[in-house]
């Protein structure tokens, strides 16, 4: 019996110091995801361009002579368990963290690493979420709602239409979007001729889109996110012989939809936050390419940015201390990631969100992918 | 008029859609009583079930149908045989199947969530994305599929039902289960059927209805909806009910959307308010049950 309790309390010693060991040698990042609730079809992918990230910064000689490791929670974009998530990221010792699910989750996963003055970044593009919280250490990366909708209206003055339909579906971002789109429309002076809803759930948009083509608008605006919806929009479209431009927000960015709603995007212009023109993105889909055996949207563009940042900030801090971490966060400035239009970069030195306001860009669907930039920026 | 009439055949192929999900929910609750909201599950795992098929499978999408359906079939009677029967043979309450299927729509939901990379899948129909007119009527091809695939399965139940032994069988259950068993009537095996005959249904109508939209785990919720509300306008008591209020809730919503000056997001009350108006107004649905033979 004693002899046995020698040698579990052995056995623990050996793990406790090895543990102990693998800790000093690491570098550890947290990253609160989303992999089984509504939010994982994109947060997955961004999650790749995070392990893409720490893979190639391993691989380069690590941050600060250690290797980065990657904590990875779960939340199910539920806000409530994104902030006991950042919690526990904690207690295991991260230096810093990564939100990647929804806008309200890291609004909450704020609440708990505000206390303990956690680096925490996100790429969520709420206007809102560097505003409702005093957390001098949460940074946002990724482009604002306003700056997306700022680039595609821009985008739309210069094609000069003055009426326009605004199609969205009853979700919560989908309403949201097509709020905002509608507000930026009538200070552009455009008028919105008819407005359609396309509910979850619905067995065809044939009656929205009838009502659409009555209106004779001389663009569309699809402000919806739901994919079945939008498939059902774009049949529609296209059996009612409709010709009209159709300009999506951010959310046609996500490459599920051309393989959803195969064939019928073409000519469709959408926000993206990747610019093909850069030599960083060309570089981006090298690696990711070579990692993964196929071609990278944005999405997975926005990780690689997300610990890019941190990681940045952390060299130049030369320390894993989270006050310094944070002061050399809030000191970045003119960093180039992959993410933004060529020629921009990213600055915290007017704010906490440093997605250059210049930053976002419209593409065309082509040959049923992304294609081509035809603008960029808000002017 | 040539929108209403193509709206009429968008809105006719919804309702076979919801018709068959009305079937589908009929087939279990007639011999057995119990209502079953995991169909609309079924209906989702159809589909996914057919794009598997079609896709990993190489089968064509006609006869990703068919097989589709034998998946959920047995599917369907592993369902009866695991959860509703040893309730049934314990003595259970009325009430212990409906709840044991309600967990399993759970578990039906979240094993395909988690079996599956992506959220959306997309799935071809038959013959493909294109615009047909017949004079004046003018419809996506798989609409017109929809309505013929529809019709046809309908009037095989029909057929089924009154011109054979074991349709009439399954009558007889519905009628009187004990007096039924005291008849000779095995009432494990209609019962195993009835399952199983719903689930492959409930799978068609996803598989059906997919091709307009995507494969999601989504689908499941409002199909589950939409087919209840068709099973009581139509009236649970005939086969022919489950078609008809099927389409009488489709031409209510699709009706609404294009012409009711308000706003699109608020037809969305169409289905709740037309399902609450039958169970006040005309309980029994539109068509009655038949004398008994």
């Amino acid at each position: 019996m004693k002899r046995k309790s020698l040698l579990i309390a052995a056995a623990a010693a050996v793990a406790f110091w090895s543990g102990s060991a693998v800790a000093q040698s690491t570098i550890k990042i947290g990253v609160i995801t989303d992999r089984t609730g509504n939010a994982r079809f994109y947060a997955e992918p961004v999650l790749s361009g995070i392990r893409l990230a720490a893979k190639h910064i391993n691989a380069n000689g690590g941050l600060l002579g250690k290797k980065i490791e990657l904590v990875i929670e779960d939340d199910g974009n539920k806000p409530d368990v994104s902030a006991s998530k950042a919690q526990k990221l904690i207690d295991a010792g991260v230096v810093a963290i990564i939100s990647n699910s929804s806008s309200t989750s890291s609004q909450q996963a704020q609440n708990t690493t505000i206390k303990t003055l956690t680096p925490h970044v996100t790429h969520n593009g709420s206007d809102s979420l560097t505003r409702k919280l005093k957390h001098s250490c949460f940074f946002q990366i990724g482009p604002l709602g306003s700056i997306q909708i700022k680039t595609l209206m821009s985008y739309a003055r210069a094609k000069n239409y003055k009426r326009v339909a605004l199609v969205t579906d009853n979700s919560a971002l989908g309403q949201i979007i097509a709020k905002f789109f509608k507000i930026f429309l009538i200070k552009s002076g455009v008028k919105v001729v008819v407005e359609q809803v396309i509910p979850a759930g619905s067995k065809s948009a044939l009656p929205q889109m009838q009502k659409v083509r009555a209106a004779k608008p001389e663009a569309i605006f699809q402000a919806g996110i739901l994919s079945r919806e939008m498939v059902l929009f774009f049949r529609a479209y296209h059996q009612l012989g409709l010709k009209q431009q159709i300009l999506g927000s951010f959310n046609l960015s996500i490459p599920s939809y051309l393989r959803t709603a195969k064939g019928l995007m073409e000519g469709v212009a959408f926000i993206d936050a990747y610019d093909p023109r850069k030599p960083e993105v060309q570089a981006f889909i090298k690696v990711y390419t070579k990692e993964h055996g196929k071609k990278p949207y944005s999405l997975p563009a926005y990780g690689y940015d997300d610990l890019g940042v941190l990681v940045q900030a952390i060299k130049r801090a030369g320390s894993t201390d989270k006050v310094k971490v944070c002061a050399a966060l809030k000191a970045t400035h003119k960093w180039v990631g992959v993410l933004a239009a060529k020629g921009t970069s990213y600055s915290f030195a007017k704010g906490r969100a440093g997605y250059p306001v210049e930053g976002a860009v419209v593409r065309l669907i082509k040959n049923n992918d992304h294609g081509p930039v035809v603008h960029s920026g808000t002017k | 008029m040539a929108d209403l009439l193509e709206l009429l055949v968008s809105a006719t192929a919804s309702g076979c859609v919801y018709g068959l999900i009305a079937l589908a929910y009929l087939l279990v609750l007639r011999p057995t009583g119990v209502i079953n909201f995991a169909s609309g599950e079924w209906a989702m795992m159809g589909a996914y079930a057919a794009y598997v098929i079609s896709d990993a499978g190489g089968l064509p999408p006609i006869l990703a149908i068919p097989a589709a359906a034998l998946v959920l079939a047995i599917i369907g009677w592993l369902t009866e045989w695991l959860t509703v029967r040893p309730l049934v043979e314990r003595g259970a309450g009325h009430l212990a199947p409906i709840l044991a299927l309600l967990g399993m729509l759970v578990i039906y939901h979240q094993v395909v969530l988690l079996s599956f990379s992506e959220d959306q899948y997309p799935l071809d129909g038959p013959f493909g994305f294109g615009r047909i007119e017949f004079g004046l009527l003018a419809g996506s091809y798989q609409d017109f599929f929809i309505v013929g695939a529809t019709i046809a399965i309908f009037i095989g139940f029909w057929l089924f039902f009154e011109r054979t032994v074991w349709g009439r069988s399954f009558e007889a259950v519905a009628i009187n289960r004990r007096a039924a068993a005291l008849m000779g009537i095995n009432l494990r095996m209609v019962t195993a059927l009835s399952f199983a005959g719903a689930a492959a249904i409930a799978a068609t109508a996803g598989v059906l209805d997919s091709p307009r939209g995507s494969v999601e785990a989504n689908m499941s919720l409002p199909l589950a909806v939409q087919g209840f509300s068709a099973l009581i306008i139509g009236g649970i008591n005939r086969v022919e009910g489950a078609l008809l209020g099927g389409i009488v809730l489709a031409f209510a919503e699709d009706l609404t959307r294009r012409y009711a000056p308000i706003p699109s997001g608020l037809a969305l009350g169409v289905t709740p308010v037309l399902l609450i108006t039958f169970l006040l107004v005309l309980p029994n649905g539109i068509l009655r049950a038949k004398e008994a033979k």
